[in-house]
């Protein structure tokens, strides 16, 4: 104690001497902050970069290359300042593509160079930031913490409003917004404008009781997907009781429909053979969009309609036989076409799908008359649950604002989200949790449990987070408008007829249809005429690799010349002229040189068919018959430039001459092959 | 060595430059010692003598000196920050981000200066009760109180100016929620919120109003007054002595004067 | 003093002391010049470098805590999103928590002014120059008027819900209870200490109460929605 007291004397003593310590510890307190600067954390890993580069063989270059001090990206029209590359040296380094620590590895190669955008548009995290827990981690306003790589192909969709080949998982999501009736309940404003509508094509249930029972109803609310696996219609987790009324509502709200029921079909149908009407189901192609459980449990076929395995259980006959008559006569705006079946073939068809019935779905259903107390209790729920955001339902309007905007769901902030206990503190944890299992979040919530797999919920949650203020503001020329559909009908008895087929449920022409066949705006330069008529009376896939086929829809002759009339003469394109195409017949040596130019210069065989028994190319359409399918302007003009015919399209641009493209469509020309051999495939 | 440096020393003093700067010679003397303090202009607000025992830590926790102290500090890093700062929208939040990561030292300008204000807030309220308890804002000290009180309000708005300038949620919402006061002010209330934002919310307009106040006006009235505060102790006749507090009303302006003659 | 024979003037004589002063005292008002040799230091160097030192202990303070403590930075400002709570600087966080339950006329205009007012002329008020124990003249009548008041104030407080600044104001007043029961002959050294204080100190030490607690209400306990919270459970 002494002894302290000595030493605190000697130093503090004096006012003087006192004064001057004091002074030194300030100047070394001052130093410190320097010092600080200096052992900075992205001052080890630039020296920790340098230390891996030393003895790599090409360390003298990359020594070179290697500029010391912070990196920064600018990026003054998107408000990015990205600093990322201070200590993410190796990023442009292609000779360090084995280098696995980060922060030095090589990016993977990318369509856009690295400085153009930045890392953090994509990437998100916190550009200006120098430290990793910063960079990396920060949680606060107008910041985010990095994106999980998963969901990576939301940064390409906040400029990319199209469909591209490189983001599967995008696209996929996109879909299902649209598919699921997501956009039927919440807003998504798309960054050009465009309100996203729905495409699951939800019935409308103003008939619902010409259609089916009040018993599958019920069974149905409770639990669509134990009718259907692969429907799309959510489960509301309903009660017995809330369910019977709901049914009741439904059913007590149904107006009765014209020409739902004729008795004589009824009776041709009891007479009908089930193997028949199997036949009649693969012949007509009803697998190109409706599935069917098989025996393994397995879903055959598409899933643009709906699931058809318990479908005798639903539909009542009199219903179905009306509807497969012509399914425009209970719903004018459905996708399925019009086939021209005749009374035979639809009651053939009607009692072959009766037969689709699961004995134990709804066996313990029993619903005792409802009393109007429990029809009104019915309604006021179908009104809380917003059935009619997809539904029309007699009496019921559809809600306006029913759920939340989901517009900059991508970029809402962490401080607005409440998490779940042991829920990761990011967004695409929220936000796949919230799809995921929506009432965890709260017994009050409205949103329904839908039943995805983990593909499908990272999808849509990658759709979701591309869909932020980013993307929202960004400058007009950097946005890459997304194919919207156009408002083009067909005039005339020939586009009456194409409304009646629903050519549009899977061919686009002009922008308007789907995308699930090709494209027919430019048939007419495309196709011979007697190609064409031929197909449409007996459709042949041209694409051996497809399950999907065009279907056959009877027409008469008459419907036929009038269908093809209107394709050869309105859908031409304005810069193939006919005139100037080279000759459908050429010489001989000619022929041959196109076809040393097909099978050697350019590897066409490498995609295409020509002949069965030795290509193998079935990325492609078989060629065996080109010749008589496709004109030789558009082969050639084909061949010159594929893409400006088709944007998009798989086929590349070889920047073939004239000369060699005039060889291989006289080579082309004379495939002329034939029916029989078609037919075998 | 000491010697001849201690005789460069002096030959620098003697030299006609530094006598032109400095009036008053070296000297440990009285006279010297009582020049040094008048001849000098910012000194020359002090007494020239101070009682002995307001020397000690326990009479005035020495609150004012130290309140001086963090607003030296807070002029010395605010100058520098300056050179940093832009007061625009989004720059300005720009701007703290970069202070953070890549100028030199400027997390530690930003922190110095951040907790300096906070501790200058502190200790201005601390010598008022100081002040009060002690009983010094007597008269003839009364004016140096009222001055005191107006310096408290100029920290006050030094202190809250500033908050806005980072231009983040915390001061955003800090302002707006004190600006929001002043709408309760009877008749003229959203007038002043006007006046004092230049907008009917906080916005680029009221981050460049609260950047001059902040930097320009506050600081320079915060100095006059200062000054005044300053040379009011030595007037109003030195540190106040608590132990001899006048028994008699009356007998105060005789007594002080006695001293200050002594 | 246009009669030169009016005053009497004196000097001081140790002129190596101190710089020489003149005094002068007019005859009429008699004055009774206490010699007071009170010890004096020379500013320089004595004073200025303690006020130095001082400055400068305090540097090494506050940048020790800039270097270890990082000013707080939230995310850029966003009039879109409002924080839950929008909390004021702390120093107003006082004037806050009462805004939680008055008008803003009164806790945001009124209350502030009055501060502000009575601050400004506390000096000019100069009963009681000798600092008299509140209850120790006319102890009667003041113990009245003390019960009106603190019963009056308390009564607002709670009527209007406002226990945070009940509580403290009920603590000053069992004080102030304490010392009109107490004599500077009492027992305790505390009994003796408070009957002391005069009404002036009563008042600066119940606001100075109160703006401690209010503020580190404000500061620490309120969370979203200016409810209640623990600041170590976050």
């Amino acid at each position: 104690m002494k002894f302290l007291s000595s030493i605190w004397r000697a130093l503090f003593g004096d006012t003087m001497r006192a004064f001057g310590i004091v002074s030194g510890l300030l100047l070394i307190a001052l130093a410190i902050a320097p010092a600080k600067d200096h052992f900075s954390e992205w001052h080890g890993y630039q020296n920790g970069y340098l230390s891996l580069i030393h003895d790599r063989s090409d360390a003298i270059s990359l020594r070179r290359r290697f500029e010391p001090g912070i990196q920064q990206i600018w990026l003054p029209e998107l408000g990015v300042v990205d600093r990322c590359a201070t200590c993410h040296e190796g990023l442009k380094e292609a000779s360090l593509a084995d280098v696995k620590m980060q922060p030095f590895r090589k990016h993977p190669v990318i369509p856009h160079p690295l400085d153009r955008y930045g890392c953090v548009i994509c990437h998100r995290g916190q550009g200006p930031a120098t430290t990793v827990s910063e960079a990396h981690f920060s949680e606060r306003a107008g910041e985010d913490p990095i994106l999980p790589a998963r969901f990576i192909e939301s940064g390409c969709g906040q400029c990319h409003q199209n469909e591209l080949t490189g983001t599967p998982q995008l696209n996929s999501g996109r879909k299902m917004l649209a598919q699921y009736g997501c956009v039927s309940c919440h807003l998504v404003k798309t960054p050009d404008g465009t309100t996203m509508k729905a495409t699951d094509d939800p019935p409308s249930l103003e008939h619902l009781a010409d259609k089916t029972t009040r018993e599958w109803v019920f069974s149905w609310i409770k639990d669509p997907q134990a009718y259907a696996v692969s429907a799309t219609m959510p489960n509301y987790k309903l009660s017995d009781a809330d369910a019977s009324d709901i049914s009741a509502f439904l059913m007590s709200s149904s107006t009765p429909h014209a020409g739902d029921s004729d008795a004589t079909m009824i009776a041709l149908a009891k007479n009908a053979d089930p193997s028949a009407g199997a036949s009649l189901y693969g012949e007509s192609f009803c697998a190109t969009c409706h599935a069917v459980q098989n025996g393994a449990g397995n879903l055959v076929g598409g899933n643009v309609g709906p699931e058809l395995t318990r479908v005798g259980n639903k539909v009542k006959p009199a219903w179905l036989q009306a509807w497969i008559e012509n399914p425009h006569v209970y719903n004018s705006a459905t996708m399925m076409p019009h086939y021209r079946f005749t009374p035979q073939q639809v009651a053939t068809l009607t009692s072959y799908l009766m037969s689709k019935t699961d004995s134990d779905y709804g066996s313990n259903v029993h619903l005792d008359p409802a009393t109007p107390a429990q029809i009104a209790h019915g309604k006021k729920l179908v009104a809380e649950l917003g059935c009619a955001a997809c539904h029309t339902i007699n009496g019921v309007n559809k809600p306006d604002n029913f759920a939340p905007d989901l517009s900059r769901i991508g970029s809402k902030p962490l401080s607005q989200v409440v998490f779940l206990p042991g829920m990761q503190h990011a967004l695409p944890a929220y936000i796949a949790g919230k799809i995921k299992d929506p009432q965890a979040f709260g017994p009050g919530l409205k949103m329904p449990q839908y039943t995805l797999t983990d593909t499908q919920r990272d999808g849509l949650t990658t759709a979701l987070l591309s869909l932020g203020d980013r993307s929202q503001t960004m400058p007009e020329k950097l946005r890459v408008a997304g194919i919207h559909q156009t408002t083009y009908e067909p005039a005339g008895p020939a586009g009456k007829l194409m409304t009646d087929l629903d050519c549009f449920s899977c061919h686009r022409i002009n922008g308007h249809g789907s995308d699930m066949a090709p494209d027919l705006t430019l048939e007419g330069s495309s196709v011979q005429r007697a190609w064409l008529d031929a197909f449409l009376k007996n459709p042949n896939t041209l694409r051996p690799a497809l399950t999907r086929r065009m279907p056959r829809f009877n027409l008469s002759d008459a419907d036929r010349k009038t269908l093809t009339d209107y394709i050869m003469v309105v859908y031409q394109s304005a810069t193939i002229d006919p005139d100037k195409a080279p000759p459908a017949v050429n010489p001989p040596a000619m022929v041959e040189h196109g076809r040393q130019l097909f099978y050697s210069r350019y590897a066409c065989q490498s995609c295409h068919i020509i002949d069965t028994k030795t290509d193998k190319g079935y990325i492609g359409p078989t060629l065996t018959q080109v010749g008589s399918r496709l004109t030789p302007a558009w082969i050639y003009a084909w061949l010159k430039n594929p893409q400006e015919l088709r944007p998009g399209t798989m086929e590349p641009n070889q920047n073939i001459s004239d000369e060699d493209a005039r060889a291989m469509t006289a080579f082309l020309m004379t495939l002329k092959g034939s029916g029989k051999q078609e037919g075998k495939q | 060595m000491p010697g001849k440096t201690d005789k460069i020393l002096e030959q620098v003093e003697q030299s006609r430059v530094w006598r032109s700067i400095f009036r008053s010679g070296r000297g440990t003397s009285t006279l010297h010692r009582a020049l040094a303090i008048q001849q000098n202009v910012f000194l020359h607000l002090f007494s020239t003598k101070v009682r002995k025992r307001m020397l000690s830590v326990s009479s005035t926790w020495y609150l004012g000196t130290l309140t001086l102290g963090t607003f030296m500090i807070l002029i010395i890093t605010g100058v520098l920050l300056m050179l940093y700062y832009h007061p625009s929208v989004p720059q300005a939040y720009a701007d703290m981000k970069d202070l953070q990561f890549v100028v030199s030292s400027g997390l530690f300008l930003r922190n110095l200066h951040r907790w300096s204000a906070q501790a200058m807030v502190f200790l201005v309220f601390a010598h008022m009760f100081k002040v009060f308890y002690r009983g010094a804002y007597r008269a003839p000290r009364e004016f140096n109180w009222v001055i005191g009180v107006v310096l408290l309000l100029i920290t006050l708005l030094l202190s809250y100016t500033g908050y806005l300038l980072p231009w983040d949620q915390l001061a955003y919402w800090a302002i707006t929620v004190g600006s929001n006061l002043s709408k309760a002010v009877p008749l003229v209330g959203s007038k002043i919120h006007f006046l004092m934002l230049g907008g009917n919310q906080v916005n680029a307009n009221a981050l460049l109003r609260f950047y001059v106040l902040h930097c320009l006006i506050l600081p320079l009235a915060a100095l006059l007054f200062i000054a005044v505060h300053f040379w009011r102790i030595r007037k109003d006749g030195g540190l106040y002595v608590h132990q001899s507090e006048p028994k008699r009303a009356g007998a105060v302006d005789e007594s002080t004067l006695v001293k200050e003659a002594k | 003093m246009s009669d030169p024979k009016d005053f009497v003037a004196g000097v001081d004589s140790d002129q190596r002391r101190s710089p020489q002063r003149v005094v002068f005292v007019t005859r009429r008002t008699s004055a009774q010049v206490k010699a007071n040799y009170e010890e004096q230091v020379q500013t320089y160097p004595e004073v200025l470098f303690r006020v130095v030192l001082a400055i400068e202990i305090l540097a090494i303070v506050l940048v020790g805590m800039a270097l270890l403590f990082n000013a707080p930075l939230e995310g850029i400002a966003d009039p879109t999103h409002t924080p839950n709570p929008a909390k004021a600087p702390w120093y107003f966080l006082g004037l806050q928590e009462l805004l939680h339950y008055f008008p803003p006329v009164v806790a945001g205009v009124l209350v502030p002014t009055m501060l502000i007012v009575s601050l400004v002329i506390i000096p000019y008020f100069n009963i009681n120059i000798e600092a008299a124990g509140l209850f120790l003249h006319h102890r009667r009548r003041r113990l009245q008027i003390f019960y009106v008041t603190a019963i009056g104030l308390l009564v607002f407080l709670v009527a209007f819900h406002v226990y945070v600044a009940a509580v403290p104001s009920l603590i000053v007043a069992i004080a102030m209870i304490v010392a009109a029961n107490s004599s500077p002959q009492s027992k305790s050294a505390s009994c003796r200490y408070l009957s002391k204080k005069p009404m002036a100190w009563w008042v600066m030490t119940w606001f100075l109460f109160e703006l401690i607690v209010l503020t580190a209400v404000g500061t620490f306990f309120r969370g979203p929605g200016w409810s209640w919270v623990l600041p170590w459970r976050s």
